[in-house]
């Protein structure tokens, strides 16, 4: 039941003030030059602003507080439609997810203040077929930024070996495995035999979603290693982050107790797959022995810690490590909500600068992070399964593991450079340390680490 | 910092307007040159800071006569000249000029420091105009924007030239794009099958996974297999590799590492290259067959598993199949009429799957057949590799290390003999997971390369394949008997075989029974004993047709 009309003037919103929303107080960074910076609506279309609305929103839910968050979800609906610019569709998916969640969590009234926040909750993912997916991932170096980087240190890191095993746990369904064989195909001493790993099933839920089996998916990689002259084999073992993975480290270990001395040159190449691995925030499943991997002790660590140690046993020749540098593992909603829109608006911004507005693909891109703003917002426990980390846990992770960090060859960094000269010009570069990080606009997005047992 | 000194006179010998970092330490003072790395200069060269706006200055050098300026140095003295001035004004200082390095006038750029000054005034120029300038110059092709008006002229001209096109028609600018659209794109499996008799070293032969369009050449080869379906349609296609790469490796065994996968490694590579040369002459690739790789290549395809004691089986799995096997993935072109028998041990899987001694016979038997129609059909026997599931079947993985070991250069006879004896030891069908015919029996339960999910799967390929195949690789020759009738009628049979209407009159005993049994209700240990009776040495391998 609505019960303004019309927007309140904002003294009248109690109890709290709504900071300054004027845009002197812009702490958003847009450092590029020549860049538009986000077309508002007046004081309201400011990003801060529009962030503040959100933890208000999100405080007013968590304490049940009906009439506040209705209201103010009434003034984000208002500012934030969901065709406008990017700042404006993001505020909107996260409305969304605000919504979804009180109308999860809330009480009665809650639920019927929702009721009138007429939205479509509905997010439409789109499943894509093979060559969908292979073109969507090349829109934005999100992803091809890790895949060049993965492939050279990888390709580093295997030389001299005549057999090599890649292990690929991957959110993007393989996508960047033709582009590896081909890099192995013209190595000079000669293609080796390539055996590629694959955890099937394990992003059955999460975006994007991929309408071929992963039987197809092999053949047709078999097929293209072929015509490369590169011997493929295909696998594909059903394994699911929800566990760690165990199957597949089952599978894993006992290929490497069989092969460990025929010189195969174990691979890991873990892009943007990790960080749905329980973590320490999780609380622990209730089983009694909550190690999963049943040939090592019970621990009381987290699967994520559980699954590098496991890793590490497999002792690999190199595993390379690619994920998004966010933090969304906070229990606190607020915190994970601020970390969120600090990040999330990056995709959305990205993508506003080379997709225009009415085209499919941005749709999709545009749904899918939709769809991971709704997860990390709304969902809580195991549902959530958007638990990003920072680099620098990573890194901590992985040390901790028994792995050492392994720099970048000057070869890889260019190669990254050029593949990003042929994106829009916001994309950069950062070599911290051992790692690289892709930037938009000089916020940190992906980095890409690459390790060897210590 | 650096003093800023606004330099605008003219630079040429005197006033070294240098700030060499007084307040600064002096460039490294080390004994080696840096030059290689950008940004490292001569410890003894002198460092100038120009302020952004000299830097951008267009004319920096002025003649001091007439106050003409001029972008470039060279080019005042030359209108000094015209000037006709006194010898002795006309003549540089006599010093040696000292090197002269420049830094980046902006404070946050790693170039500001003098130890990593840039030791060109043009380079330290575009360096300012593209990191810390405004991008005035747009592409209008690809809208990326450039600072520097020569990185932009540079850009239009390759702008749009450098195309990859794939045959569905889509064009990349970019080779990853381009290379990951093209492995999914299902214009692979139709030029793989156009270009089997092609032997275009950049063709892409591939068996389709799903394409059963039999348009293929010559021999009206049974339809590809395509992997994650059953085997029904085999067309094998004969992939055209590179002959020169493959060549090449070819002489080389799989060395040191030596563990089975190696092993496979080295004799498919062998066997690539077999087929390869067998491509590069196509009357070779009959005598490849006929001489059932007796060519140096063929020995050099077993030997090389030889080293790999360890894996045996493999190896001399590899050794002889891979010769078949690398005909099918190398695409001997024309000459593929070994092709045939490379397909139907196809899948470079294979090479896992296959265990040495059953198929290699069987294949040393096939391929004599067939060594008479040189003609070549680029068979279509095509067993993709995606099969693999099949070939990695359940037991390929046991398999490997229970086969067998392989004699090390074995004669094409030797290997008939060899398979006879090994008989239905062999069991692990390595034709017949080639054949994407997989045991249902999932005994290993993971250990399966290629066969992505579990039975489900490979009961239907086996459906598929019309066998119902009561999996368990007993007998490779069973399971390749069994997979044979996928290749169609027995007409159909006959010419997969190679031998055709001429070749039908006169079927070997042991091949016929072969045959016939395949229509029929199998008996492994039938087949194996027609085997081991081995009257199918030399006359099998002589007979043609």
């Amino acid at each position: 039941m609505m019960q303004f009309s019309e927007i309140p003037p904002l003294h009248q919103i109690p109890p709290f003030s709504i900071p300054t929303m004027n845009k002197n107080q812009i702490h958003r960074a847009r450092p590029w030059p020549g860049f538009p910076t986000s077309k508002g609506l007046g004081s309201f279309g400011d990003a801060n602003c529009m962030e503040q609305l959100l933890v208000h929103c999100a405080n007013a839910i968590e304490s049940n507080d009906a009439t506040l968050a209705q209201q103010i979800l009434w003034v984000l609906n208002n500012i934030a439609p969901p065709d406008g610019d990017s700042n404006q569709r993001l505020t909107c998916a996260f409305l969304r997810a605000l919504i979804v969640r009180a109308a999860k969590s809330g009480t009665c009234k809650m639920l019927a203040a929702m009721a009138n926040a007429h939205c479509n909750l509905s997010i439409d993912i789109h499943t894509f077929s093979v060559i969908e997916l292979a073109s969507f991932v090349d829109l934005t170096p999100w992803h091809r930024f890790g895949f060049t980087a993965a492939n050279a240190a990888i390709l580093e890191a295997v030389e001299g070996y005549s057999v090599i095993h890649i292990v690929d746990l991957s959110l993007t369904h393989c996508m960047q495995i033709p582009t590896l064989i081909d890099a192995i195909a013209s190595r000079l001493e000669g293609p080796p035999l390539v055996k590629l790993t694959v955890a099937g099933g394990a992003t059955e839920d999460v975006p994007p979603m991929l309408d071929l089996s992963y039987e197809e998916l092999g053949s047709k990689l078999i097929n293209f290693a072929r015509s490369r002259n590169v011997v493929l084999e295909f696998r594909a073992i059903p394994s699911t982050y929800a566990d760690g993975f165990s199957s597949l480290i089952e599978q894993l270990r006992v290929q490497h107790l069989v092969y460990a001395e025929s010189g195969e040159a174990l691979v890991i190449n873990c892009h943007m797959m990790l960080h749905y691995l329980p973590e320490e925030t999780l609380p622990p499943l209730s089983n009694v022995n909550s190690n999963p991997y049943s040939f090592e002790p019970s621990s009381t660590q987290s699967l994520r810690a559980m699954f590098l140690k496991a890793l590490r046993g497999l002792d690999p020749t190199v595993v390379v490590l690619v994920d998004e540098d966010a933090d969304f593992t906070s229990n606190n909603l607020v915190c994970r909500l601020r970390a969120a829109f600090n990040y999330l608006w990056i995709p959305y911004d990205t993508v506003d600068t080379f997709l225009p507005q009415g085209s499919k693909q941005r749709q999709w891109y545009e749904a899918d992070i939709c769809w991971k703003i709704e997860n990390v917002i709304a969902h809580e426990g195991l549902q959530r399964v958007e638990r990003l980390e920072p680099k620098s846990r990573w890194v901590q992770r992985m040390r901790n593991a028994g792995f050492r960090g392994v720099s970048f060859g000057e070869e890889a960094i260019s190669e990254v450079k050029t593949m990003l000269d042929e994106h829009a010009a916001g994309w950069g570069l950062k070599k911290e340390e051992d790692d690289l990080v892709l930037t938009w606009k000089g916020h940190n997005v992906v980095f890409a680490t690459a390790w060897l047992p210590a | 910092m650096p003093v800023e000194v606004d330099n605008s006179s003219t630079v040429s010998g005197d006033a070294s307007v240098s700030s060499t970092g007084n307040q600064n330490p002096p460039p490294k003072s080390a004994v080696k040159k840096k030059r290689n790395l950008p940004g490292m200069p001569d410890p003894d060269a002198e460092v100038i800071a120009l302020s952004p706006t000299t830097l951008l200055a267009t004319n920096r050098f002025v003649c001091e006569i007439c106050n003409k300026g001029f972008q470039r140095d060279q080019n005042l003295q030359l209108h000094r000249r015209g000037h006709n001035l006194p010898w002795k004004l006309r003549q540089r200082s006599s010093k040696e000029v000292k090197k002269r390095v420049y830094v980046c006038p902006e404070p946050t750029c790693v170039h500001h420091d003098p130890s990593r000054a840039l030791g060109d005034l043009t380079g330290i120029k575009k360096h300012f105009c593209r990191k810390h300038g405004e991008k005035k110059w747009k592409c209008d092709k690809c809208s990326k924007k450039y600072a520097v008006q020569s990185d932009w002229k540079a850009h239009s001209k390759i702008c749009g030239t450098r195309e990859y096109k794939c045959d569905c028609g889509t064009v990349f600018s970019r080779r990853d794009s381009f290379i990951t659209h093209r492995a999914f794109c299902d214009a692979l499996a139709v030029e793989s099958a156009k270009t089997q008799t092609n032997p275009s070293s950049e063709s892409d032969p591939k068996v389709q996974a799903a394409d059963s369009s039999p348009r293929r050449s010559p021999p009206a080869a049974p339809p590809p297999v395509s992997a994650p379906s059953a085997i029904t349609s085999s067309d094998i296609r004969i992939q055209s590799s590179d002959p020169r790469t493959v060549v090449e490796e070819a002489p080389t065994p799989a060395p040191a590492p030596a563990p089975p996968p190696a092993g496979l490694n080295g004799s498919s590579s062998s066997s690539v290259s077999l087929v390869s040369s067998g491509c590069s002459s196509s009357s070779s690739s009959s005598s490849v067959f006929s001489s059932l790789f007796t060519s140096t290549t063929v020995s050099a395809s077993i030997h090389p598993p030889q080293p790999l004691a360890p894996a045996p089986p493999l190896v001399g799995l590899n050794g002889s199949c891979s010769g078949s096997v690398s005909l099918v993935s190398s695409g001997a072109s024309s000459s593929s009429s070994s092709g045939v028998f490379a397909s139907l041990f196809a899948s470079s899987t294979v090479s896992a799957s296959i265990q040495p001694p059953q198929p290699p016979a069987l294949t040393n038997l096939i391929q004599a057949d067939l060594a008479p129609s040189t003609s070549i059909e680029p068979i279509s026997l095509c067993l993709s590799t995606s099969h693999g599931s099949s070939i990695f079947g359940t037991t390929g993985q046991e398999r490997r290390q229970h086969a067998p070991p392989l004699q090390p250069a074995m004669s094409a006879t030797a290997l008939l003999q060899k398979a006879a004896q090994m008989g239905a030891a062999a069991s692990n069908a390595s034709l017949l997971r080639g054949l994407g015919i997989v045991s249902s029996s999932a005994p290993q339960e993971n250990l399966q390369w290629g066969q992505a999910q579990v039975d489900p799967d490979n009961a239907s390929i086996a459906a598929g394949l019309g066998l119902g195949l009561p999996c368990d690789g007993s007998s490779g020759l069973k399971e390749l008997m069994m997979g044979t009738p996928v290749f169609g009628p027995k007409q159909t049979t006959l010419d997969f075989l190679g031998l055709g209407v001429a070749a039908g009159g006169n079927p070997n005993a042991s091949l016929s029974a072969l045959i016939t049994s395949i229509g029929g209700g199998f008996d492994a240990t039938t087949a194996a004993a027609s085997f081991r009776g081995g009257d199918y040495t030399s006359k099998d391998i002589g007979r043609s047709s």
